[in-house]
């Protein structure tokens, strides 16, 4: 039997980057085959020449044995290539079955669509009502709906591209039936992910890649997590070194009934949120996306202020009614999720992102004048020690890669030596060595007696840096646990919280 | 074969000033063509409009005069443009600029001091500050689009004057003109270069370019403005707040509007005619998107519409070009370099079309 797709000697140059170099691989009809690779490595790449949105300067692809030259994603579709791209494109405010319609390529008629997506959900298990508003949906069932639109045309092969960074271990688990099923039934997989432990309890196949060339094609059971990760950085990988005998401090930053209120439409805001932290700790936040880390971190950051100046303190001192340039002066620095735009302004130079948040810390005005020099000096510092792949401190945010703006963004807060740190997600879309050196760049500033916040979606991250967990659901805080005492299960629970049940009350099989 | 365009690393330096120049010779190049083809000697009046001015020393001393407003406004605009707030209103301000210093002068006339003139430059400026903050706080306060309340502003203003010149302030001795009285000396501007019309605001509007350029690039003010326009989420966590810039860029660029009002109504008017409001403050918007909202482009490109301003009324006497072609052809120069500016953040590329599925 032919393979479904064969890759042999694809190679694409952009300007300056060879972002795949002479790459070949095979996946079989009703393979779950892995596309392992650290950030940049050359995977979306690959994977958007197969779906037809880029083409290769070299090489052929196969399709069942035949050559074939996939012009568009249309042409992909029509081959038989379902893509599930790891941002949805879903309108909020229109309904699952609404957002199906309108990604369809064909004209189909309304209640043959329905009757078609009905099928789809039973067969799989997809549970969800076609009727439901897209807004009331969690990220996992948004997956689904993303899922059911790849599978109404029958893909012959299905891409995912990192599926499982949004979802609770319990959806996780429930991804993974359907893609076991779909496998048995002859669909191959192609799944993108770097979550190790995943790829080898789903995979058959891993092909790993690294800066645009193929590494490795494995057997992800016979390996373990660790090996396959030094093949993806190239290196040995670095464990978080924690030094011995650590003791926690008294409460460092205290936040006491912190509530927001609901701005946007589609905004969670917190609601009667308390915690302490110590100084020393490493404080694990946990949750699906969602569901108020990102009001949260504006409450602690002073990008919302609150109207109780006891809300937050640090060190006893009130901070509540402070916004960021006060909270900052007096130690506490945060960084929030999204990079782009709001934790850095990409057609800013690196110098005038320092100046951002370390203008006040770090002297870099005098007298409402900028000091350029020390601007300079402290970006080249930040570069420097967290080992930011950028020209100097003069390149644009914008040119850097995720991973590489994301070090520049956590060197920048660090080194200013904050007593407080509050981070969303740090890791975000980071490679795993950027990821091990955050990690331990957090794991040294707790050390050195700072309280530390990581407002994570990665459950994994979270249970290896943090000595106390806590779980954020519908804009409320769990009470905080140590993190050896409790399970993944537990946790998965907490996260699950409230949609579990309301998905089992309102899903509507066909 | 067809062309793409493909987005650049790093926004391209070289466009960023290329593309202003670019936008003035497509403008001369397509005016030439549009007037060739209604009937006029369409490059005797690109010529006219663009290098008369430029060739013949008489116009100069026009061109400083006419470019010294522009670009006192066009710094203010391009400030508050930065922080994308977007004041559409300057013209207004300039007239109540004009207004507040003309009221000084009248209510001064007849005397002598050294304090007069600086005076009247303070009320200019606090006038069109004033005004600018109606906009600023309806935004700040009820959300209200600054777009639609400073250009509305701008009729009300105009009306304004009509009302005083016709009777409060209307010169007595007037013959019934609805004009007011000439200043007395002492509320004139002076001219530097005897035997011209050089007045001392155009060294002041080149002065005014060179602070602003000083403002935007070193102090936190500049960083402030740069920031909020450039990403309004990391301006908050940088800890900008968005109503005190929206504040702040609107008394700016409204307090130079008026600074450029009241230096207009003392030096080249003297008194305060219906005449007044000529347009100045919607030209501005040019030329600080000419200049790159770069208050030392904005001197290039208001000395530019300068020319345009005076080469028009060249072609009009030469080539009987109409006035509004002067609209026209400033017109299509903002035209241009919008549609021009794609070309700073994506490059043209040339792809070979590749053909569709080939397999049955």
């Amino acid at each position: 039997m032919p393979y479904r797709l064969e890759l042999t000697g694809i190679t694409k140059r952009f300007p300056g980057v060879l972002a795949n170099d002479n790459v070949s691989f095979a996946v079989k009809p009703g393979e779950i085959h892995a596309l392992l690779g650290e950030n940049g490595a050359g995977k979306s790449t690959l994977v958007k020449m197969i779906y037809g949105i880029m083409q290769p300067d070299a090489g052929e692809i196969r399709w069942d044995g035949q050559v074939v030259n996939i012009a568009n994603p249309k042409d992909a579709r029509r081959l038989g290539v379902g893509m599930v791209f790891q941002h949805f494109s879903l309108f909020e405010a229109l309904t699952v079955f609404e957002n199906i319609a309108l990604g369809m390529d064909a004209k189909i008629p309304p209640r043959e669509l329905e009757a078609r997506i009905r099928a789809v959900m039973t067969k799989y298990g997809l549970l969800l009502d076609p009727h439901r508003t897209v807004a009331t949906l969690s990220v996992g069932e948004r997956q689904r709906i993303e899922i059911v639109r790849a599978l109404l045309l029958d893909p012959k092969l299905l891409i995912m591209d990192e599926p499982t960074s949004v979802l609770t271990p319990q959806e996780v688990e429930a991804l993974f039936v359907v893609l076991r099923l779909l496998a048995q039934q002859g669909c191959s997989i192609l799944y993108i992910s770097h979550k190790l432990h995943e790829i080898k309890a789903l995979c058959d196949t891993a092909t790993i890649l690294r800066a645009g060339k193929l590494v490795d094609t494995c057997d992800p059971r016979e390996e373990t997590s660790r090996s396959m990760a030094e093949k993806m950085i190239g290196a040995g990988l670095r464990d978080i070194v924690r030094s011995e005998g650590r003791t926690m401090g008294l409460p460092k930053l205290v936040v006491s009934r912190l509530s927001t209120h609901k701005t946007g439409h589609f905004d969670v805001p917190v609601n009667d949120v308390s915690f302490s932290v110590r100084a020393g700790e490493i404080f694990g936040i946990a949750g699906v996306a969602g569901n108020g880390q990102n009001a949260l971190l504006d409450a602690l950051s002073g990008e919302i202020v609150s109207d109780d100046k006891d809300a937050v303190t640090l060190d006893g001192n009130p901070l509540g009614l402070l916004g960021t340039t006060k909270r900052r002066k007096r130690g506490l620095c945060a960084v929030p999720e999204e990079r782009n735009g709001h934790a850095a302004v990409g057609d800013f130079t690196l110098s005038d992102n320092s100046v951002l948040t370390a203008r006040d810390r770090l002297g870099m005005v005098i007298m409402g004048l900028l000091n350029s020099g020390a601007a300079k000096t402290y970006t080249g510092r930040v570069i420097a020690d967290f080992a930011v792949k950028a020209l100097g401190p003069a390149s644009t945010a914008g040119s850097l890669s995720g991973g590489n703006l994301q070090k520049f963004i956590m060197g920048r807060e660090i080194l200013q030596k904050p007593s407080v740190l509050v981070v969303s997600q740090p890791t975000w879309g980071v490679d795993a060595g950027a990821a091990a050196a955050i990690h331990q760049a957090l794991v040294d500033l707790a050390a050195a007696g700072s309280a530390i916040v990581v407002i994570s979606q990665d459950l994994d991250e979270l249970l290896a840096l943090s000595d106390t967990l806590a779980v954020i659901n519908m804009g409320q805080l769990s009470a905080s646990r140590a993190v050896g005492d409790v399970s993944v299960e537990e946790i998965g629970l907490l996260m699950g919280g409230v949609h579990q049940s309301v998905e089992a009350s309102d899903a509507v099989p066909a | 074969m067809q062309f793409r365009l493909e987005k650049r690393r790093e926004p391209s330096r070289f466009m960023l000033y290329a593309t202003p120049v670019a936008a003035v010779l497509l403008t001369m190049l397509l005016g030439g063509i549009i007037f060739s083809l209604i009937g006029y000697n369409g490059f005797g009046a690109v010529r006219e409009i663009f290098l008369t001015p430029l060739t013949n020393p008489y116009k100069w001393q026009d061109l400083g005069v006419k470019a010294a407003p522009l670009i006192i406004i066009g710094v203010g605009l391009s400030i508050a443009y930065r922080a994308n707030v977007w004041n559409i209103g300057a013209e207004g301000q300039y007239i109540i600029g004009g207004l507040a210093g003309t009221g000084v002068a009248l209510a001064t006339w007849g005397m002598t001091g050294w304090w007069i003139l600086p005076l009247m430059v303070l009320a200019g400026m606090a006038g069109g500050m004033a005004y600018a903050s109606i906009p600023a706080l309806l935004k700040t306060r009820l959300n209200v689009n600054e777009i639609l309340t400073s250009l509305m502003l701008t009729y009300a203003s105009v009306q304004l004057i009509y009302y005083l010149i016709r009777a409060p302030w209307k010169d007595p001795m007037g013959m019934g003109f609805p004009q007011t009285r000439l200043f007395s000396e002492a509320a004139r501007l002076p001219t530097i270069i005897p035997g011209t019309i050089v007045h001392l605001g155009v060294p002041m509007a080149v002065l005014v370019g060179f602070i602003a350029w000083f403002v935007m690039t070193r102090t936190v003010f500049g960083y402030r403005m740069r920031v909020v326009g450039a990403a309004p989420s990391a301006a908050r966590y940088g800890g900008f707040s968005e109503n005190k810039t929206i504040w702040l860029a609107m008394l700016v660029s409204g307090g130079l509007a008026g600074l450029a009002g009241v230096l207009e109504v003392a030096g080249p008017f003297q008194r305060m005619v219906p005449g007044f409001p000529t347009n100045y403050g919607f030209t501005a918007i040019i030329v600080a998107f000419l200049g790159r909202l770069n208050p030392l482009g904005v001197i290039v490109a208001g000395v530019v519409l300068a020319i345009t301003f005076v080469g028009g009324e060249v072609a009009q006497t030469t080539i009987g070009l109409p006035n509004a072609a002067t609209g026209i052809f400033q017109a299509m120069m903002l035209f241009f370099l919008l549609a021009a500016d794609i070309l700073i953040k994506y490059r043209v590329r040339r792809v070979t079309h590749q053909a569709s599925v080939e397999t049955a």
